[in-house]
């Protein structure tokens, strides 16, 4: 049983978000947190009252609370109409379209919003996170279109579909509820939450604004691509190591001498990692003319070391905005000023979309690497004599001509995706809003890679399997590395049980990436890899 | 009414009503061309088809003895693909396309290799096939997918709605047994790629016709100024784009009381809507006849002719469609550009006169605000998407195939361009619609930014149909209300065509 995560803003992993999207672990808020949310509610239902004074004796104009929002901010808001305009907010920016977020993301987005808001600066009551915890833990999975955020003020869309299913207006209409999947069916928001047994609320004042205003899309995307290409990068060097084997590779290469001189840290591990994969191979190092390898081979800690290090670099940034506060405004109570409500941009989704298009920029490497891998092991002429597309002699067939070719094709599309989104920009807002992130497209693309760079990876897997089988059968002394013992038996015995079809391989292949499956046996075998992310 | 596939006349169009379940079959006259070409080859046996190219691809000899199991061989080895699957239509697409290629007659494939494929599209079984993993150049893994079901080798099929075992969606269907010659030509080609771009050529045509009548809109909720489709303006610079699209603009705008002639020039999303739509449709009528003639073309290799006998080039290459679909991206990409800076302008107070996000009391409501932002995100995920796909290649398979065309990226990023279009133009609708509401009650913004009554407006004849058409789907916005039911059903407009014309 996985513990409880703990939510109070200030101790969310990238592990705890894994755990709770995608695992189902309960999370809930700390006492701490609960107190700090209700200090700053108190604040902001004594501002909605009109309670607190500036200089002049004018009630205090607080953005999105008795202001419009946006460029309407100029829009002064009775008193009465308070929670309406909160309600409106959510209706309104109901704006998403195309298909639905996968259930996985959206998890993460409820869980990701509700850490931001037990932060304590958003000034709405403790019993929105609470809702949102009890969501995740009764499996209530709001409908969320994927399309159409900009990322600033944050994913407003996205999260406004998620708020229809937890809020509801002054009369509950079923139609303006959303709709979500609850037990497998796809119902309203509001009937889901009934047969769940949990109470819709009432927006408060600010309340709409502190359920939207942040990228929780865009991170809770690039949370879970982050923690899959971290284990991505493991796998890929355990597809390299195998493939150093497969062609007789040269492993001075690897000597932690050579990268002392270059010492950038992702490619210190990257060898070290390779160098204990390759430990105790007889198939190394076994070919006395050679004096070096071929870039796909021989660079691999120089390509794969940036690519760690990308990674890193944006799991380090999304560890941040997981434990930030993204609203706006925000409550500062310790502030000496008699407004503590400090309107800023917190929201903005830059920091977490630029760290997404880096982390497509490294997996589109970590994939075009690979590739040339493959096509080097299927490659009479290139490949220490391996047999041409490595058809088997006994079982004639195209080997892996065509699989090849599918990587290849995933490392163009890859390519095509790694335009950066978040180098555009389109001014929204009558203006008011005029740089946006555009980090919802980032961290989309950058799913979208970390897959197909986990199909190459797959695809590299079979193919040195296979290259690893042939030599054995040619040469049964033949001792093999760490990594590449620890291996094969398991590729080998997902390979029995897959279909006939080179696809039904790579599929089957894909999903023990995806899973881990083979990670988990190597390092169990050959002990732990340098961590990937910090 | 059934398409007749004859290698020579098949269009975008029809092959659109393919993917949508028309049924289709084989002209006499082509399948006389077939066996023809079939029988030259039995009469010419030269080295097995299969054989030779296996020796070419793999480097050895080392084909399978057995024909068929040579066949099969061949057939698994292509089966390679990845991914979700590629949607029905876009399959049946492929299928009906794959059959016009046989139907040229240079692929010395017997009529019955088509007879079965229709008799699949006719009963509606449709294999399962992976969308990705091909790069657009002689062997194509989608291909071999489709033909492993065809031939009952293996797979999964949908029918009727549901996803079967191939062996059972099969059933009362002729099992196709090819020779090698035939199991080599129903994959050696980009046909994935055109079967796509074909679809994606349908839908942007009708996607431009939208554009237009969504611009007509615009121009008189902003009260454009007409001369900017001046016949004479635009025919002075010689594009027979430009000069459609503002004729028949003129006739959407024909008598409108909102717009006027000779009195200030517009910004560039409006006065420029002429060039930007016009450019749009040369480059789709280029795209379209690029298209055309290459689903009518023998994209096959080798290829059968009964007075040179087999020949060996390069026909199955991607690269003519893979280049126009990267073209038709740009092109898509820049009308939803315009159509967003146009919602943009009309939600913009300041700019558009009316109230800010087109409602009376905006403020406590936010109106059309966010719908803005979703045209806005979507235009730049398309610019992300335009990214020429056919501007990379990698050498594959052993040094032989050393550049390919990546053509099924090319075309499935025009699709997903145009979805996104289609979601921009039907925020343009909504927001136009919305507009015009103001100037239809005769409601004006004064300098006080307080409403006040005017005179009603008319619009042209063309503009009075599209807003009927939105607001047939969509009532008038008061208040703030759940904003995504309108998108829906405005978005399901646009892709049912019910803004044409």
């Amino acid at each position: 049983m996985t513990p409880t995560v703990p939510i109070d803003g200030h101790q969310l992993g990238l592990a705890e978000v894994v755990a709770v999207s995608r695992h189902g672990a309960a999370a809930s808020l700390t006492s701490q947190a609960r107190t700090r949310m209700a200090e700053s509610h108190t604040w902001v239902e004594r501002a909605a009252r009109g309670e607190l004074r500036d200089a002049e004796g004018e009630s205090l104009a607080i953005y999105g609370v008795n202001t419009g929002y946006g460029s309407l901010a100029r829009v002064r808001i009775a008193q009465d109409r308070i929670r309406a305009l909160s309600w409106n907010l959510v209706r309104s920016h109901a704006a998403g379209v195309g298909n639905a977020v996968p259930a996985e993301v959206v998890r993460g987005m409820m869980l990701l919003r509700a850490n931001a808001l037990a932060k304590g600066a958003s000034g709405c009551r403790p019993e929105l996170v609470d809702t949102l915890l009890a969501m995740l833990a009764a499996g209530i999975v709001p409908e969320v279109p994927e399309q159409g955020s900009c990322g600033s003020s944050g994913d407003l869309a996205p999260l406004s579909h998620l708020a229809l299913v937890l809020f509801k207006g002054e009369t509950d209409d079923p139609a303006e509820s959303g709709w979500a999947w609850f037990e497998g069916e796809r119902v309203t928001g509001s009937e889901a939450m009934a047969r769940a047994g949990l109470a819709r609320l009432v927006p408060g004042p600010k309340e709409g604004l502190a359920i939207t205003n942040g990228a929780q899309l865009t991170t809770s995307l690039a949370a879970l691509a982050c923690w899959d290409a971290a284990r991505l990068v493991h796998t890929a060097e355990i597809a390299a190591a195998m493939s150093w084997e497969a062609v007789r590779g040269v492993t001075r290469a690897l000597h932690p001498g050579v990268h002392a001189l270059r010492p950038y840290a992702g490619a210190v591990d990257c060898a070290a990692d390779l160098r204990q994969l390759l430990a105790g191979s007889s198939l190394t190092d076994s070919m006395p003319d050679k004096v070096q390898d071929a870039y796909s081979i021989r660079c691999t800690p120089q390509v794969l070391g940036a690519v760690r290090d990308g990674v890193r670099f944006a799991a380090s940034q999304v560890g941040v905005e997981l434990n930030a506060a993204t609203d706006n405004p925000l409550i500062l109570l310790d502030a000496e000023h008699p407004n503590k409500a400090f309107s800023a941009g917190l929201f903005h989704g830059e920091p977490v979309g630029m760290a997404a298009d880096h982390l497509k920029l490294a997996l589109c490497e970590l994939a075009t690497l690979s590739e040339r891998r493959i096509y080097r092991l299927t490659t009479g002429t290139l490949s220490a004599r391996l047999p041409p597309l490595l058809v088997h002699a006994d079982r004639p067939g195209l080997g892996m001509m065509v699989p090849q070719t599918t990587a290849a094709s995933l490392v163009a599309e890859n390519r095509s995706l790694a335009w950066p989104a978040t180098a555009d920009s389109i001014p929204t807002c009558e203006d008011q809003e005029d740089v946006v992130a555009m980090s919802t497209t980032a961290a989309r693309r950058a799913r979208e890679v970390v897959q197909n760079s986990g199909k190459v990876v797959a695809i590299e897997l079979l193919t040195a399997a296979i290259a690893l089988r042939h030599r054995l059968d040619e040469e049964p002394d033949l001792v093999l590395g760490a990594g590449a013992a620890a291996a094969l038996p398991v590729v080998e015995a997902i390979l029995s049980t897959a279909g006939e079809l080179p696809a039904d391989a790579i599929h089957a292949l894909d999903r023990a990436v995806h899973d881990g499956r083979i990670l988990d046996a190597v390092v169990a075998h050959a002990g732990e890899l340098a961590p990937v992310l910090a | 009414m059934t398409v007749v596939l004859d290698g020579r006349t098949l269009t975008p169009e029809a092959l659109s009503r393919v993917a949508r379940g028309e049924d289709v079959a084989l002209c006499a006259e082509a399948r006389g061309r077939m066996e023809a070409s079939a029988g030259w080859l039995a009469e010419h046996p030269g080295p097995d088809a299969i054989a030779s190219k296996w020796r070419w691809l793999v480097g050895t000899d080392s084909p399978p003895e057995d024909p068929e199991a040579r066949v099969r061989a061949f057939l698994r080895g292509h089966c390679a693909g990845v991914g979700e699957p590629l949607p029905v239509p876009v399959v049946r697409a492929m299928m009906a396309a794959r059959v016009n290629v046989l139907a040229t007659g240079h692929t010395g494939c017997r009529p019955e290799v088509a007879d079965a494929l229709i008799a699949m599209l006719d009963a509606g079984v449709v294999p399962v096939v992976p969308s990705k993993g091909s790069v657009g150049a002689a062997g194509v893994a989608q291909l071999a997918h489709m033909a492993w079901v065809a031939c009952g080798y293996g797979g999964e099929a949908w029918k009727g709605g549901e996803r079967l075992p191939a062996a059972v969606a099969m059933v009362g269907l002729p099992a196709l047994r090819p020779t090698p010659k035939e199991a080599l030509s129903l994959v050696n080609g980009a046909t994935l790629t055109v079967a796509w771009g074909a679809l994606a050529v349908c839908r942007s045509r009708e996607l431009l016709a939208t554009a237009e009548a969504a611009a007509a809109l615009s121009f008189e909720v902003v009260r454009a100024d007409l001369a900017c489709l001046s016949d004479a303006a635009i025919a002075a610079r010689n594009h027979p784009g430009a000069r459609a699209v503002a004729r028949r603009m003129r006739t959407r705008l024909e008598g409108s009381t909102l717009c006027s002639l000779g009195r200030k020039p517009d910004p560039f999303s409006i006065r420029c809507t002429p060039a930007v739509l016009g450019a749009a449709q040369d480059a789709l009528d280029h795209v379209e006849q690029v298209v055309t003639r290459e689903l009518n073309g023998a994209c096959d290799n080798p290829l059968v002719f009964e007075d040179e006998g087999l020949i060996e080039a390069g026909n199955f290459h991607g690269a003519p469609v893979a280049l126009v679909m990267d073209h038709l991206k740009v092109a898509l990409t820049q009308v939803a550009s315009i159509s967003e800076r146009r919602t943009f302008r009309m939600t913009y107070g300041q700019l558009s006169g009316l109230p800010s996000y087109l409602l009376r009391s905006s403020g406590l409501n936010s109106g059309l605000m966010l719908a803005q932002y979703t045209a806005a995100s979507l235009v730049s995920e398309c610019k992300g998407l335009a990214h020429p796909a056919s501007v990379d290649s990698l050498p594959t398979v052993q040094h032989r195939e050393d550049h390919v065309s990546m053509g099924p990226i090319a075309a499935r990023g025009a699709w997903r361009i145009a979805e996104a279009l289609a979601d921009v133009l039907a925020i343009e609708l909504l927001c136009g619609a919305q507009g015009l509401d103001f100037h239809l009650a005769g409601e004006a913004v004064d300098d006080e930014g307080q409403v006040v009554e005017v005179t009603p407006g008319v619009p042209g004849p063309g503009v009075l149909r599209t807003w009927r058409a939105v607001r047939a789907r969509v009532t008038r916005w008061d208040d703030d209300r759940v904003l995504r039911p309108d998108l829906d059903a405005l978005g399901r407009a646009v892709r049912e065509g019910a803004f044409v014309g």
